[in-house]
């Protein structure tokens, strides 16, 4: 049963940062843009590294072991060498509160 | 436990304090291998992710916090499996039983006939005064500090520990059952065995490994355990690991034997619990004629997730290894899986054979296998398969168009998969392992 | 630059000379423009500027060099050669010739008698449809047969793919093998020189194999060829690539990149006898895209070089795509041949089949390091994988590291390796029908090697021949 759960407080993830966080079996980054805060699976889809080490551009999440780019709103592959999405998770902030759905 | 990734470092909180009450423990010379062991994790780093042996495994999961972790964390009284060993024991299916409690508490059973052969089953703590000769000779030799940052842990921390000895010519006939129970949610057991065999003796160990608590939210019951074996010329040794650790736990095990000339070692890995478990296995042929078999079986359901290691390591002529290491995976289990084969420079005439088998029984799982040669003369035999796949649906069709049920007949191919390794397994024990099985392949 | 239909010629079946004769020279060092030793932005902005480059060109050379310096050196395979790589020891930019030549009869005398060296007639011989010639970092000569440029076959020199054809290529460069992939990758963005730009247009197949090979001569010169390949739609092309160089004293390192696009129903085979002289680093990476129902082979042979380190790979993002792999790789004296494959399964129903054989003799070391990964998506998909190795004298070595990362249930994977020695029973059946020791091993090394030579063609099986025949004599290195 997938539910929405409370991950962090706005101030961990302030704008223009991301921040990695493991639940259950679930290990993911909430990234923190101007359009609002998106979560994506926190391993690249090219060779597993965890993305979270890398960079945050503008809308993208730049890993730091070969360049792969994705875009964190939809998981889509910007750049290779990774050639398959990495999954995003749902997001909600209430309050102060960063809430991601989870199973 | 919610917690954020940590970046893998040489943190503070995770070294292994100066005054770390387990490090106390035993005469002097124990106490300054510790001293040594506790340095050297300290300055080793984390295996970098890159390195293909920890690709799929977070090293960080290994790491403990002394202040995070409660020494004592164990519920009240004796699990069902330590009554169904104890019953076991009474009716004379085993030759001896211990049943260890994190390495803390070992309680032996049965062991009086043993005795009177001179067969020596103990704890480390009386056997480094009692059998001090043997202890301090092979203690430490094949899983120390240089095998890697956990298993310098291991040795640093751990509390006390079995020791057994078969003096030459010894046979143990029927099977010795060794019982690991870990402890609760935020507890870390540490456990050593250290057994040596003499020449032309004989033993079959079971070193089962069970206990934590089932809710890995409240917190991860964490066992590091190392495992040394000596089999001196044409000895026979039988190590059974039976792993079926709950749902919280986070197990790191690592098994060294090493064997003499006309040795032989069966070693048979059987893998069912745990949420994360990375268990490596080794067997070093150290004389000529000696030969090494291993029989591995693995079956994860739910979110584990399994690392193994296998190495067969021939440093002398005329040795012969075979692997067979059999996966099936259901739910969203994964399984890592690397083996290697090593057959140095002046080691002629060696035959080596690996093959890992990988059934994965729905969408979600995911198996990653790296079988690995390292071939230094050319006077060899050797070769290594590895296949991954569904169940072939012909093979179900063919039963159920005879009215079986799909479940029953993916049972029965499961186990139709599984026979090889079953068949190697001793009496009593394999009727367990069969029964987990079946209960892992529920409503499939 | 327009390229002239001359006669091309290439025909590489004299091989009457031995290989020390044939291979083991030198020219006198009498270059155009030899830049000073060592890497930095400034070398960078200077090849730029020389072959005067779109700025978008440039500024990714510069980007490159950052990513290059800020990797380290591999932390796997053979670490001990690869840390005497001496980055600022080698010359990173020679220029033969002061623009490309239209004709052969253009190309300086020295250069040609090099070639004629190498056993290269004037003649055009039947198999060849063009060929371009790289020395040094420069194509010098170059020719296209007319009709294969009159059906829209656009076959250049890298450089001049770039000023030709630079909508193509800036679209292209770098998606398969973008500078952040590796260390050499990045070197190569950074100053890459010559190598073949080929673009088939859609449903056109060329019959006839294209080819092109290289040369080193300037001690630590370095090779950083560029080569990027695309077939449209439905088309089909065979390109070979085999290089020979002197042999001389000091290292020399060979850094190339090769992008090879399929798109829909495309076939591509790319052949490559590797055979660089004997203190060469060959360090290569070669990366091809196969769309929707297209088709890659590697057929991958490396005989020469210190250490080669070379792991072809196809990505399969379409669904139906398929990958071949053929390598064949022999490590001789003091060699290390570090070889492999990678496949990746990224769409539905697509298969793949890897083959590589490998032989090591006296105390070389061959190496097969590959990778079969299958994602989630790519259900109803199938790979196999199958190594051989065969050893032969008491100090050879051969290491087999192949990885499967399996996604997916609805797939078949198979690996199967095999390390053994020149089997006793066939030798003695050999040698008790007269033939001496040494011809019956070479008869088992070539039966040994057989799948691959015969995917060659003629003149390469020829030489493949030879060249094992010569390596297992040990009159090399």
């Amino acid at each position: 049963m997938a539910e929405f759960r409370k991950v962090a407080n706005v101030k961990v993830v302030p704008e223009g940062n991301m921040k990695a966080f493991e639940i259950g079996h679930h290990r993911f980054v909430l990234c923190h843009i101007s359009s609002g805060i998106f979560a994506v699976a926190d391993e690249c889809s090219h060779d597993s590294a965890p993305i979270s080490d890398g960079e945050l551009r503008g809308e993208e999440i730049i890993c730091p072991r070969h360049g792969a780019r994705f875009n964190i709103k939809d998981g889509s592959v910007k750049a290779p060498p990774a050639l398959v999405p990495i999954d995003t998770y749902e997001t909600k902030v209430e309050g102060d509160d960063i809430c991601v759905l989870l199973d | 436990m919610n917690k954020t990734s940590t970046k893998s470092s040489l943190e503070s909180e995770y070294l292994i304090d100066e005054f770390a009450p387990a490090l106390e423990r035993g005469p002097q010379w124990l106490r300054e291998r510790r001293r040594v062991l506790r340095q050297e994790f300290n300055s080793t780093p984390l295996p970098r992710r890159g390195l293909h042996t920890w690709r799929y495994t977070d090293p960080n999961k290994f790491l403990i916090r002394h202040d995070t972790v409660l020494d004592t964390a164990f519920d009240n009284g004796y699990d069902d499996v330590e009554k169904v060993e104890l019953a076991h024991l009474e009716q004379g299916h085993l030759s001896g039983l211990v049943i260890d409690h994190g390495g803390r508490e070992i309680k032996l059973h049965g062991l009086e006939e043993l005795s009177e052969k001179g067969i020596v089953v103990t704890t480390l703590s009386e056997a480094v005064s009692r059998h001090k000769e043997l202890v301090e000779r092979y203690l430490y030799q094949l899983v120390n500090g240089k095998t890697g940052k956990f298993e310098a842990m291991n040795g640093a921390l751990f509390n006390d520990g079995i020791f057994i000895h078969v003096p030459n010519g010894k046979t143990v006939e029927k099977p010795l059952h060794l019982l690991h129970e870990a402890g609760g949610e935020n507890s870390a057991n540490f456990h050593r065995v250290l057994i040596v065999v003499g020449k032309n003796a004989e033993l079959t160990v079971i070193d089962e490994y069970g206990g934590g608590a089932s809710d890995i939210d409240r917190g991860v019951s964490y066992t590091n355990s190392a495992v040394e074996i000596f089999g001196f010329e044409d000895s026979m040794v039988r190590y059974v690991l039976f792993q079926r650790q709950a749902a919280s736990a986070h197990l790191y095990l690592t098994h060294r034997a090493r064997i003499e000339s006309g040795a032989s070692m069966l070693t048979i890995p059987l893998s069912f619990g745990a949420s994360l478990s990375k268990q490596n296995f080794g067997v070093i042929l150290n004389g000529e004629g000696a030969e090494s078999k291993m029989y591995g079986l693995l079956f994860g359901s739910g979110h584990k997730h399994y690392d193994n290691h296998t190495l067969h390591h021939h440093v002398s002529s005329r040795t012969t290894s075979n692997i067979d290491f059999k996966v099936a995976l259901r739910d969203r289990a994964v399984s890592a899986y690397t083996g290697l084969i090593r057959i140095e420079k002046g080691a002629k005439a060696c035959e080596a054979y690996q093959e890992n088998r990988n059934l994965l029984l729905n969408r979600g799982v995911k198996a990653e296998t790296i079988p690995e040669l390292e071939i230094l003369n050319e006077d060899v035999k050797c070769s290594h398969g590895a296949t991954i796949g569904p169940i072939d649906p012909l093979s179900v069709f063919y039963l159920t168009s005879r009215g079986i049920p799909q479940n029953e007949a993916v049972q029965m191919i499961v186990s139709g998969f599984a026979e090889s390794t079953f068949k190697q397994i001793p009496k009593g024990l394999k009727e367990r392992i069969t029964d987990s099985v079946a209960q892992r392949l529920e409503d499939i | 630059m327009s390229d002239s239909a001359k006669q091309p010629n290439s025909d590489l079946t004299n091989l009457n000379n031995d290989y020390a004769t044939k291979y083991g020279f030198r020219d006198p060092v009498d270059y155009f423009h030899k830049g000073a030793k060592g890497i930095n932005h400034e070398v960078v902005e200077m090849i730029s500027k020389l072959k005067k480059e779109p700025r978008w060109m440039t500024d990714r050379r510069h980007e490159a060099l950052d990513m290059f310096f800020s990797k380290p050196i591999p932390q796997w395979g053979n670490t001990a050669l690869l840390n005497e790589i001496d980055f600022q020891n080698i010359y990173y930019f020679v220029k033969p010739v002061k623009e490309m030549s239209k004709d052969w009869d253009d190309v300086p005398e020295y250069i040609k008698k090099t070639f004629d060296r190498l056993g290269i007639p004037e003649a055009e011989k039947k198999f060849l449809g063009g060929v371009s010639a790289q020395y040094e970092s420069e194509v010098v000569y170059h020719s296209m047969r007319d009709d294969l440029k009159k059906q829209g076959v656009i076959f250049l020199s890298m450089d001049g793919g770039l000023h030709e054809q630079e909508e193509v290529v800036r679209k292209y460069f770098g998606t398969v093998v973008p500078p952040a992939d590796n260390k050499f990758a990045a070197l190569n963005t950074a100053v890459w020189s010559g190598g073949s730009f080929i673009y088939v247009p859609p449903g056109l197949d060329v019959k006839i194999p294209l080819q092109a090979y290289f040369r080193i001569n300037v001690e630590n010169m370095g090779q950083f060829e560029r080569t990027l390949i695309i077939a449209d739609k439905g088309s089909r092309v065979h390109y070979i690539e085999g290089c020979t160089a002197p042999i001389y004293s000091t290292e020399s390192l060979h850094a190339a990149v090769v992008e090879v696009i399929a798109l829909e129903g495309a076939y591509i085979r790319y052949t490559t006898i590797q055979n660089w002289a004997r203190n060469i680093f060959n360090l290569v990476t070669k990366r091809a895209s196969a769309y929707r129902n297209a088709t890659v082979e590697w057929i991958d042979g490396n005989i020469g070089s210190r250490l080669s380190m070379k792991y072809p790979c196809i990505q399969l993002v379409g669904e139906g795509a398929k990958a071949e792999v053929l390598s064949v790789a022999f490590a001789g004296i003091n060699q290390h041949q570090d070889a492999g494959a990678k496949v990746i399964h990224a769409a539905p129903n697509t298969s793949s089949r890897i083959t590589s054989k490998s032989i090591s003799k006296d105390n070389g070391r061959a190496s097969y390091r590959g990778l079969v990964k299958i994602y989630k998506n790519a259900v109803n998909s199938k790979a196999s994988v199958e190594c051989d190795a065969l050893l032969i004298g008491e100090e050879a070595r051969s290491d087999t590291y192949p990885t499967m990362e399996i996604d997916n249930d609805q797939v078949k994977v198979e690996h199967e390796a095999r390390v053994s020695k020149v089997a006793e029973e066939q030798l003695f059946y050999l040698t008790s029908r007269g033939l001496t020791e040494d011809e019956a091993r070479l008869l088992i090394v070539n039966g040994f090697m057989e799948p691959f030579t015969k995917e060659l063609p003629m003149e390469y099986a020829v030489e493949l021949n030879r060249l094992i025949e010569l390596e297992m004599e040990g009159t090399v290195g």
